[in-house]
């Protein structure tokens, strides 16, 4: 393979960004709303999470030069 | 299928076990068989001794030998001997070492070449008489391998930067705002710690696991359907016979499949070593 240097990673690592930010920020909120009794948290921690994983994709992966 | 009709497959005695349970290991010798039907407790230490780890050893001594093997003696104009080991040894350190790492790859070319080749000599194993099955379709195998390539890309970053520096590098990029640091910190650390070896042991697990199974399907389910149906069960039809005749020739594909993928899977897990080493070494995150 020639990936240029810095483009570390395959496709795995953007899956891989996107599962953990959902699962701990999605998770994070779940243990709040289960403390708290509220179910307001999952969604923000969902979306926030995913948002989040997104972020370090286009980071990492996007064009930067 | 009620009497009269007919069904597509046989419904009643099936064909010899042939799902997941064929993937566990027997025990190497039979000693042990007859202590564990005599209600003993077998001795510890030949109870690990398995089919499958008497492969994975036998795949290690195969390496070893053919490197030896090929490079015995080399001459100025190799010969065919010496040709076949050194076309190896140049896709390995060329085409991934040299061109992943950088200029630093050879402290990291043996550890590759012997990766690409154990893995590749156990993959073949599942296309091979005497072992049918490749070794790491046992999940422990290749979590082994993810192991080392884990301890490999750590060790070096540690080495290279001190524990701290080399931390906060896999942790925090660069370039990204201040307060959105603390949220993104927790998600490298997973992605770059956990995720990574976690992927890298599945994936040569789940491929070689379904690929075995599916082979196993298609051959033992086709050549029970072709040879074992009984013509006298009520519900036959010769659509059984024709179907495992199909199934048997199609196996030859899927062998076909299984031999690429088993290449193609222990040249990834070879490349995405090299890959994490590399990040692993690199300045800029």
């Amino acid at each position: 393979m020639s990936d240029p240097k810095g483009n570390d990673g395959d496709g795995f690592t953007a899956l891989s960004y996107i599962l953990s930010g959902l699962l701990l920020y999605g998770g994070l909120g779940w243990l709040a709303d289960h403390f708290c009794g509220t179910g307001l948290f999952l969604p923000i921690g969902l979306i926030g999470g995913l948002a989040l994983g997104v972020f370090m994709v286009i980071r990492r992966f996007g064009a930067s030069s | 299928m009620g009497p009269g009709g007919f069904s597509l497959i046989p419904l009643e005695g099936g064909p010899p076990e042939f799902g997941v349970s064929a993937f566990e290991s027997r025990p190497l010798f039979p000693s042990q068989i007859w202590l564990e039907s005599s209600g003993q407790q077998a001795a510890w230490t030949d109870v690990w001794v398995t089919n499958h780890i008497a492969q994975a050893v036998i795949g290690a001594a195969l390496v070893i030998g053919f490197w030896l093997l090929v490079s015995r003696r080399p001459k100025i104009v190799p010969g065919k001997r010496q040709f076949v080991g050194e076309y190896l040894y140049e896709m390995i350190r060329n085409g991934v070492a040299r061109s992943i790492i950088g200029p630093q790859y050879r402290r990291y070319l043996p550890y590759l070449l012997a990766l690409f080749s154990f893995i590749l000599v156990n993959n073949l194993f599942g296309q091979f008489f005497l072992f049918m099955f490749p070794t790491f379709s046992k999940i422990g195998f290749a979590w082994g391998l993810a192991a080392a390539s884990w301890i490999l890309y750590n060790g070096v970053g540690v080495k290279r930067y001190g524990l701290i520096k080399y931390f906060s590098k896999m942790t925090m990029p660069h370039g990204v705002p201040k307060p959105l640091l603390i949220l993104v910190a927790p998600l490298e650390f997973i992605s770059n710690f956990l995720v990574r070896p976690l992927t890298l042991g599945l994936r040569l697990f789940a491929n070689l696991f379904a690929g075995h199974l599916v082979i196993m399907v298609f051959v033992v389910g086709g050549s029970w359907l072709l040879w074992s149906t009984k013509a006298s069960s009520p519900d036959y039809s010769p659509i059984w016979n024709l179907a495992g005749g199909l199934s048997l020739l199609m196996s030859l594909a899927v062998f076909a499949i299984e031999l690429l993928v088993g290449c193609l899977q222990a040249y990834i897990f070879t490349v995405l070593t090299a890959q994490y080493v590399s990040s692993s070494l690199a300045e800029e995150h």
